[in-house]
């Protein structure tokens, strides 16, 4: 069991890692001292001088990531919570859903990039601009999914609930909520990476901390400050991919019985 | 059992008629049946499929409405029962929660009528055992096969000890062998428990087999075309299926079919 899990799921990740590295490192010698680009460190940087800022700068990193990871975590909490809600409201009432689904719609469609600083001026203070952007990006996706999860219900699986007269409240805790889990969790997955892109783009417009900030700071230092720029894209991604894979986590632990956690082979 | 015999009724079905509409037809499912069901008894709905078996049997659940006619249950109406828990019902299907494990999906109308929990792990193993599935108590239900999963729809059906229970062709995707063996086992539990069952099948000797009376519904509208007294006497054991009396019903039956 656990020998197959690394044959077929960590190794063939590893072998993929190592080649990305690999091919990063070439492609940056080929910048710089086959075609000689102008920047060319800007372009691709090598990792190695890479990993000595690393070394020299991690505290920073880790400091300003975590500023911006917890305010897009607690965006997203924000914005997870309120999806749901809307969710069941709309599930419960066609009426509410009329009402409020096409606002729903047309509010994703306005700018992340002007509404950041629009929020920003009505609020003024950068940590809860962060927190609402964050959640704003989580409510959408995390609502529509939710919303298709509830109603995946099948209809003997409600008459079952109807024949033993059951309450609507016991119909949505015992059948309908925990069939719109697999639904709810790949709308958080969607959102997560968002929350924190959305996070770091309000820092970009201002702030005082956050791995946004840092990243706008050593951008405008220009070429010498180019490997610190590059950690703090890196680090964005990588707070967007541990909000993922969080996620996918708890999802596991939540939601045993999905099909794609279902263990295939002989039983036992 | 004569016709002089003072008995309960327990479903009295009086003219009901029941037609689906649909946006382009029409389908008038069941026309005019009346039936009387007695406390206690072990009834089958046989007809081949599209007679309106089915339909039958969601009516008297309190599922859907007739369009016409009356329904009693236990001298008031279907709502009623429903609302006091008394039905236990088995689908076609076997309507498995996917996030319950197999004691969970059992225990399910036990949690729904609010038993407590202690009480719940007490019944879960004779329910489990009842349907010999003792050794599956932790598993998810895609971890059975579609056999095993219809019989843990029945020990769902049966964990409330309903008054009235209602089945839609519960073995009819199962093996021949289980089949047979579910039968016998089905008898031997409601000999204990001895609630009413409306039986539904398409199968002759399996609705002989089991049935104190067989009602033949005809298709196209769906009508009840006779009513046959099924005399064998209890407990039915499998050496029955080879008896001569159960031959001369099958043909009796058979016959119901000719005439329409
Ligand atoms: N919900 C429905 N809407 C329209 N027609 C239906 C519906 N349910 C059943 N019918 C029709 O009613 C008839 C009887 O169906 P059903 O009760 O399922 O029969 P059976 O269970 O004996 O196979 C069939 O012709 C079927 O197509
Ligand atoms: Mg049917």
């Amino acid at each position: 069991m656990r020998n197959s899990l690394l044959k077929n799921r960590v190794a063939p990740a590893a072998v993929w890692f190592v080649a990305i590295l690999i091919g990063w490192q070439c492609l940056s010698w080929l910048f710089l001292e086959v075609l000689e680009l102008p920047l060319a460190q800007s372009k691709l940087p090598y990792l190695h001088e890479l990993t000595r800022t690393l070394l020299d700068y991690a505290d920073v990193l880790l400091t300003e990531g975590a500023v911006t990871f917890s305010n897009a975590a607690l965006g997203f909490l924000f914005g997870a919570i309120a999806g749901i809600l809307l969710a069941i409201l709309m599930s419960i009432s066609k009426w509410v859903e009329q009402l409020t689904f096409p606002y729903a719609v047309a509010s994703q469609m306005i700018p992340i990039l002007g509404l950041a600083p629009i929020v920003y001026g009505i609020v003024h203070d950068d940590q809860i601009s962060r927190i609402l952007i964050a959640a704003y990006i989580t409510f959408f996706p995390v609502s529509l999914n939710m919303l298709r999860g509830l109603r995946s219900a099948e209809p003997s699986a409600v008459e079952l609930m109807y024949s033993y007269a059951a309450k609507p409240w016991v119909i949505y805790w015992k059948l309908r909520l925990p069939a719109a889990l697999p639904g709810l969790f790949s709308g958080l997955k969607i959102a997560a990476p968002l929350a924190v892109t959305g996070a770091i783009l309000v820092e970009l417009m201002g702030a005082t901390q956050g791995i946004g900030v840092i990243m706008l700071r050593n951008l405008y230092y220009g070429p010498s400050h180019n490997y610190m720029f590059w950690l703090t894209v890196i680090t964005g991604a990588f707070l967007g991919i541990i909000s993922y894979l969080l996620i996918s986590l708890f999802e596991r632990i939540l939601t045993p019985w999905q099909p794609e956690f279902r263990k295939t082979g002989g039983e036992d | 059992m004569t016709t002089t015999q003072v008995y309960t009724p327990e479903i009295e079905l009086d003219h009901v008629s029941m037609r689906y509409q649909t946006e382009k037809s029409e389908v008038l499912a069941l026309e005019e049946v009346t039936v009387d069901i007695r406390k206690g008894e072990f009834v089958s709905l046989l007809g081949p499929s599209g007679c309106g078996k089915t339909t039958l049997l969601r009516i008297m659940a309190d599922l859907i409405q007739p369009t016409n006619g009356e329904i009693k249950i236990a001298g008031g109406t279907a709502k009623e029962a429903r609302l006091a828990q008394k039905y236990g019902i088995v689908f076609q299907s076997p309507v498995l929660y996917d996030w319950r494990k197999i004691k969970k999906n059992i225990l399910l109308p036990l949690e729904m009528m609010g038993v407590s929990k202690e009480e719940r792990e007490k019944r879960v193993d004779s329910l489990l055992g009842l349907v010999g599935l003792s050794d599956f108590k932790e598993k998810y239900p895609w971890q059975l096969s579609g056999g095993m999963q219809q019989r843990v729809a029945i020990a769902r059906a049966l964990a409330i000890e309903p008054e009235i229970l209602l089945m839609d062709e519960p073995f009819s995707a199962l093996d021949e062998f289980s089949r047979e063996r579910l039968n016998e086992e089905l008898l031997s539990i409601w000999s204990k428990v001895n609630n009413t069952v409306v039986f539904v099948t398409h199968s002759i000797p399996e609705a002989i087999f089991l049935s104190d009376r067989v009602f033949v519904l005809s298709p196209h509208p769906g009508r009840l075309s006779a009513v046959v007294e099924i005399p064998l006497p209890r407990p039915r054991t499998k050496e029955l299926r080879n008896s001569k009396e159960f031959y001369d019903l099958i043909s009796v039956i058979r016959d119901c079919f000719e005439g329409v």
